[in-house]
């Protein structure tokens, strides 16, 4: 500890929340897509003048982790940053997560002085790709991609939009009013921010602030320390894979390695043995590859440490050139680096403590973004033939366990874990000419476990007028959701198509689909993975379960070795105390496999 | 005029408010009686009464009227203790109130999932579907509602909440499910969504309407019993009961729609900051913007006043944000923030002092308690820097234990971070003042409304320890503190309005703007308020006022503002032009930025329909009166003590019972004010002036830093 007043530390810490928090509302209610005013796949941030990830609130992790490298790209390629700037930033190749995430980065000066950048991170609903879809699986490289690219490009000046970047991106990007509304949302957040920051320099003095800043990274780093500190030593491994891009593709397979060294007060990740860059787009960007890993370490550490640059001096990850899991190889393609791949590498390092020392870790969440998360696109009837584009998010699949609790149930994926929004099916349908016939958990789709993962959920939609077209990229396919120290596999996530006649047909599980009226999408999603072995589990949380349908009699009896006095789903259930120690005993004995079978 | 009534029932005590013929305010107070609301109410008022030389039966039988507000409906929410209730939805759709609307507090932290509202084996499935613009696109399956119906009552519920898709665009199907409710299960509870709050987002309707429904029973009893008390102990006035829309309802309005008594209490301290705010600072200044604190053990509630009018919201959760259950209902914005008297302080691995969210509460409650608590709270830290007299703590009601409160600060606080007690006690209560501030300023900025051009208005038991410092640091013009600041929500409810909203969704954009149909759901919103009015005949009124506003947004967006219209009625490009400016500006005031000839989306249209009655004045210059018996006899005149200040030190001050002060006097910090309900902390280089009313104006000495400016100050040598 240095002499800085503890009192002034808590205080300005608080205030830099503050002001994220105010920039994070901001962009939430004057944002136009859905993806951010419904789903709020955005997030704000603070960094330093010298380009340091200072406060974040309540930031996706895959967003908000990285944001310094944005604004180090930004002070990199320009050296006539001013007062009144604002600089347009998406691209991997220089620190953005994917081209589908637009960056606002203000430089906030105080006396003279560029001191603090103040940045809006948002997906929208349309960058411009090849394809009406954010997320391009398919993409051989950045010019198959086709997104619009802006590495750190000045939008404002003297607060003026500069006109020819306007006009690129409303030449390009398929719903140009509303992405200019994102646009304003994003800017007006920045711009809070920089008001915000300024005031604060103004009130407390520069010199004060620096102090705190400094001050703060240590305070960050000396709580990851001791979190490091007290963890056993070791190097462990996990191995995932995510499900093959389609016919004539192979799965992905990810390896993560893991070293504690509490001595050192280190952790490294490790994601050098990695294949090279795949001739698709679920390469990692730098910026995603090293997120994605970070959340899964935070998953499985002492959840109140701040996350900043302070922090990431002990917890590190390293890279490898041209590597799927690394730094990309231009003109390799980074479109889908948010998700999908970047899912499985949190699930996969989050597994490896889990997999190492029980207590610690997680099972793996539910990955991807099937047709519950599909990029919907086509033409309004009802609105004069007017385009529409935007990412859902109506599906639900579930979050992994823990030692200590079950999965959570709205937990959208392992890069956002459960921070997103939900879309609302009353808005959705208000929106665009989609009906949504179901929406619900779906029934025996939990891995298995002493503590359970979430379920999954079933949703099903298709146009009520028109064509509707809609892009996807599902895992959990082939490899569903692990569970790890005898915890039970989710369920695998299942994208078919529903014909007028009821008949129902599996789709490829990363493509897109043209719906006629009549027809529909149904998506039925993974649940997360279990921890620990079901049999383990208390019975009357077993039994919670099944009030809930989200565990079938069957299946609580045959999996978690629960019998009833009379199955009967209403309170009147009562565990038979005796008949389910019998049960449990025979499954001990015979060691059933618990993976779920739910179809 | 002639008395006037009202009552709070908290969960710990019965706060009662009686204006006399002359205005003057008694206050009572008595612990809270569970089995029978109304034996609290009369212990209260029998101090009261005995004060005025009546008897409880006389003093209710001259008043003209009797506003109640209850924690009822609250507490059993929270209790689980409300009716069995069954949830009826549309086919497809039985998890939406599990679902809720997805969002958590911290990504990296396990935490279990929060059950839905109502359990899934009581939620029915109905096959019907109404489409976005009202067509029927699966007709209602009749024989589905009697098997849900005959499926709810095997089950043992008391209670149904009704909530179709799209029941706001055509209600035909909720109303059939309604009219065989009432034909095959003839009195039981139910709500229908679109009946009960007209909006779009599924959740949100059907969270109202199952939490309405399950209130049903439990509150008709309730209202019923405590009508029929009180008119057997000889009131023959009105009765109404506060909402969380921040005005009174008839007892008849308020049993058909018991959701709106949830958070009631707290809606009421707006109302009477407002109150107090216009009699103090004139109706002119009063009718500007107003910062309302609220302080209670465990919550600082924050509420405000914009242009008069008490702020609003659609999002208010029972419980955490996200993980609680929403109302769905439009209450008045009170946010609640984790850093009232019994907020725990601690010092985390790395150094940081954190204040709360954790809270003591009442058991074991703070150190200073002395009843088995050993954590360092926000009242301990005051008890030490000797703001609060251990002696006189809520009037004499409980005596405090100094050094428990020492001991549980020095080791919480002071050793971790090497200070002594005294600057660990300050660093306490500076810290629960920033979390406040900070919480304060964001819930302010984002209504639009900048800080420093209000005023604050506090109450609450521990409000006075730090509001000085919360006010100067926010940079509010001043503070005012009511003397019955302890009865804040009580008082409000003395001055409540009669106060409903109406909504109708038509929606049309400004570029083809659609008048006959947005005329005539104004005509329709405007027939309703004025059935409340008619409603409301008896009631010697003195006034009534019908606001008309629309829900609009820019095209594309899904969250509205509320924008006042300019006319009763929409006639011309001149009238839309005018709203369309209206929106523009709300929309940079809120979000900072605006997109200037752009059109606008127009979703609900709405009247808030006001009535005024006879209400008490402020201005009578007399001082409240307090029941003797709600505390004990403190000292007539002042006595001297030490109390610690940031960046001063030990300092003399003079602590002054609150009775004792004249009208006029001006009380120069460093000084303590203890009123029975509340301490008020004077600070160095601020002063309160007692008005007129009795009541405390705080000012600040010009250009002077603030407290927490000071006790910071020095961060700045790193």
């Amino acid at each position: 500890m240095n002499d800085f007043d503890p009192v002034l530390l808590a205080v300005l810490s608080n205030r830099m929340e503050s002001i994220v928090r105010e920039m994070e509302n901001t962009l939430l209610r004057s944002g136009r897509s859905a993806v951010l005013n419904l789903a709020r796949d955005f997030s704000c941030a603070i960094v330093t003048g010298d380009n340091r990830l200072l406060s974040s609130a309540e930031g996706l992790p895959v967003h908000v982790i990285g944001m310094e490298a944005l604004a180090q790209a930004m002070t990199d390629l320009h050296d006539d940053i001013a007062p009144g700037d604002a600089f347009l930033h998406n691209d991997p190749y220089l620190g953005n997560t994917h081209t589908a995430d637009h960056t606002i980065l203000v430089p906030v000066f105080f006396a003279g002085r560029h001191v603090f950048t103040a940045a809006a991170k948002a997906h929208q609903a349309d960058c411009g790709n090849a394809a009406p879809s954010t997320y391009m699986p398919f993409a051989r490289d950045v010019y198959e991609e086709g997104g619009l690219i802006f590495p750190a490009v000045r939008v404002q000046r003297n607060r003026e939009d500069v006109q020819d970047i306007i006009r690129m991106c409303r030449r390009r990007i398929r719903v140009p009013d509303q992405w200019y509304g994102d646009y304003l949302a994003m800017l007006g957040a920045a711009r809070i921010g920089e008001a915000r920051l300024a005031e604060l320099c103004e009130r407390y003095g520069l010199d004060v602030v620096e102090a705190f800043v400094e001050e703060w990274f240590d305070y960050s780093e000396r709580r990851v320390r001791e979190v490091i500190r007290r963890m056993p030593p070791g190097t462990f491994e996990a191995e995932g894979r995510h499900d093959p891009l389609g016919p004539g593709h192979e799965s992905v397979p990810i390896r993560v390695r893991v070293a504690v060294d509490p001595a050192e007060e280190r952790i490294e990740v490790d994601l050098t043995d990695n294949i090279d860059c795949v001739d698709a787009g679920v390469n990692q960007s730098v910026t995603c590859a090293t997120n994605n890993a970070m959340t899964g370490v935070f998953n499985s550490i002492d959840p109140d440490i701040p996350h900043n640059s302070g922090t990431f001096r002990r917890v590190s990850v390293k890279l490898r050139e041209n590597c799927v899991v690394g730094i990309p190889r231009f003109p390799h393609s980074c479109s889908v680096a948010t998700t999908n791949v970047g899912e499985r590498l949190v699930v996969t390092t989050q597994r490896a403590f889990a997999e190492a020392r029980d207590g610690t870790g997680l099972a793996e969440g539910a990955c991807g973004i099937g047709p519950g998360f599909a990029v919907v696109s086509g033409k309004d009837p009802f609105r004069d033939d007017q385009p529409y584009v935007n990412q859902m998010f109506l599906g639900s699949q579930g979050g992994p366990a823990g030692p200590e609790h079950d999965g959570w149930v709205t937990y959208g994926n392992s890069v956002t874990n459960g921070l997103m929004y939900r879309d609302v099916v009353e808005v959705i349908e208000r929106k665009y000419p989609i009906r949504v016939s179901q929406l619900r958990m779906r029934t025996d789709s939990e891995g298995a476990g002493r503590r359970r993962g979430a379920p999954g959920a079933v949703v099903s939609y298709g146009p009520r007028a028109g064509r509707l077209t809609a892009n996807y990229v599902t895992d959990n396919h082939h490899y569903p959701p692990l569970g790890v120290r005898g915890g039970g596999t989710g369920a695998a996530s299942l994208p078919r198509r529903v014909h007028a006649d009821g008949g129902e047909e599996d789709v490829a599980p990363i493509g897109g689909q043209e719906i006629p009226v009549g027809e529909e999408l149904i998506h039925l999603l993974s649940g997360g993975g279990g921890y620990g072995d079901p049999l383990d589990r208390e019975p009357e949380r077993v039994r919670e379960d099944v009030l809930a349908r989200w565990v079938s009699f069957e299946r609580a009896r045959e999996v978690y070795g629960v019998l009833f006095e009379r199955d009967v789903p209403s309170d009147e259930l009562e565990v038979d105390a005796e008949a389910t120690r019998r049960k449990r005993e025979e499954l001990r004995r015979r060691g059933v496999n618990h993976d779920c079978r739910a179809t | 005029m002639p008395y006037r009534i009202a009552v709070d029932t908290g969960g710990t005590f019965t706060d009662v408010v009686v204006s006399d013929e002359e205005g003057r305010l008694h206050v009572g107070k008595a612990p809270t009686t569970r089995a029978r609301a109304f034996d609290a109410i009369a212990e209260a008022l029998a101090g009261v009464a005995e004060e005025m030389g009546l008897d409880v039966g006389g003093l209710l039988g001259s008043a003209s009227g009797l506003t109640y507000g209850t924690t009822r409906a609250t507490n059993a929410i929270v209790e689980g203790k409300t009716a069995r209730t069954a949830f009826f939805t549309t086919a497809g759709f039985p998890d939406i109130l599990l679902l809720r609307e997805g969002g958590k507090q911290n990504p990296f932290r396990q935490m279990p999932y929060p059950p839905p509202y109502v359990p899934r084996h009581l939620t029915f499935e109905i096959p019907e579907r109404v489409d976005s613009d009202g067509g029927v696109f699966t007709a209602l399956d009749e024989g589905s509602v009697l098997g849900a119906i005959e499926g709810a009552r095997r089950a043992g519920c008391e209670a149904v909440g009704v909530c179709l898709l799209w029941s706001t665009v055509n209600p035909e199907h909720e109303l059939r499910v309604g009219s065989m409710l009432d034909e095959h299960w003839p009195g039981v509870a139910y709500t229908l969504s679109h009946r009960l709050n007209p909006i779009v987002r599924e959740y949100r309707r059907a969270s109202a309407a199952v939490i309405d429904a399950s209130l049903k029973p439990l509150m008709r009893d309730y209202l019923t019993t405590m009508e029929r008390d009180l008119r057997e102990a000889g009131f023959k006035g009105n009765l109404l009961i506060t909402t969380s829309y921040g005005g009174s309802w008839r007892r008849e309005l308020i049993t058909e729609k018991p959701i709106y008594t949830v958070g009631s209490g707290p809606s009421m301290a707006p109302v009477a900051a407002k109150t107090y705010a216009a009699a103090e600072f004139g109706e002119e200044d009063g009718a500007g913007d107003l910062v309302v604190c609220d302080t209670g053990g465990t919550t600082f509630d924050v509420g405000l006043v914009r242009d008069g009018e008490i702020q609003t919201t659609p999002e208010t959760w029972l419980g955490p944000r996200w993980t609680g259950h929403m109302t769905g209902i439009r209450s008045v914005d009170v946010k609640s923030i984790g850093a009232g008297g019994g907020s725990i302080a601690y010092v985390d691995p790395g150094g940081l002092l954190h204040v709360g969210p954790q809270s003591a509460g009442a058991e074991p409650g703070p150190a200073c308690y002395g009843r088995g608590g050993v954590r360092p709270t926000v009242t301990d830290a005051a008890v030490v820097l000797g703001y609060i007299n251990p002696e006189y703590f809520l009037g004499g009601r409980l005596s405090l234990d100094a050094g428990m409160a020492a001991d549980a600060i020095a080791s919480g606080v002071g050793e971790p971070l090497g200070m002594s007690v005294e600057e660990a006690a300050s660093a306490v209560l500076t810290v629960a003042t920033e979390n406040i501030v900070g919480a304060t300023r964001e819930i302010t900025i984002a209504q639009g409304i900048d800080p420093r051009e209000v005023s604050m208005v506090a109450g609450g038991g521990a409000a006075g320890l730090n509001v000085v410092p919360i006010a100067r640091e926010l940079g509010c013009r001043g503070v005012l503190v009511p003397s019955t600041a302890g009865a804040l929500s009580a008082c409000g409810a003395l001055h409540a309005e009669l106060v409903s909203e109406f909504a109708v969704s038509a929606f049309t954009e400004t570029g083809d703007f659609d008048y006959e149909m947005v005329n005539a759901a104004l005509a329709e919103v405007e027939r309703l308020a004025d059935e409340f009015f008619v409603d409301l005949g008896d009631m010697s009124l003195r006034d009534t006022a019908k606001q008309y506003l629309v829900e609009a947004r820019y095209p594309m967006q899904v969250w509205e503002l509320e924008v006042e219209l300019p006319s009763r009625r929409l006639h011309g490009e001149r009238d839309v032009h005018a709203m369309e400016e209206a929106f523009h500006t709300a929309h940079e005031r809120v979000f900072a930025v605006k997109e200037p000839g752009q059109s606008i989306e127009c979703v609900n249209w709405k009247v808030r329909a006001r009535a005024r009655r006879e209400t008490p004045s402020v201005h009578t210059g007399a001082r409240a009166a307090e029941s003797p018996r709600a505390h004990g006899a403190g000292p007539d005149s002042p006595t001297r003590g030490r109390a610690y200040f940031p960046g001063f030190g030990h300092v003399e001050v003079e602590r002054h019972p609150g009775g004792s002060l004249p009208p006029g006097e001006i009380v120069v910090g460093p000084a303590i004010i203890e009123e029975p309900t509340t301490t008020l902390v004077i600070y160095p280089e601020s002063h309160a002036r007692v008005t007129a009313a009795g009541n405390y104006r705080i000012e600040f000495t010009r250009d002077t830093p603030s407290a927490l400016a000071l006790a910071t100050a020095k961060g700045a040598k790193a």
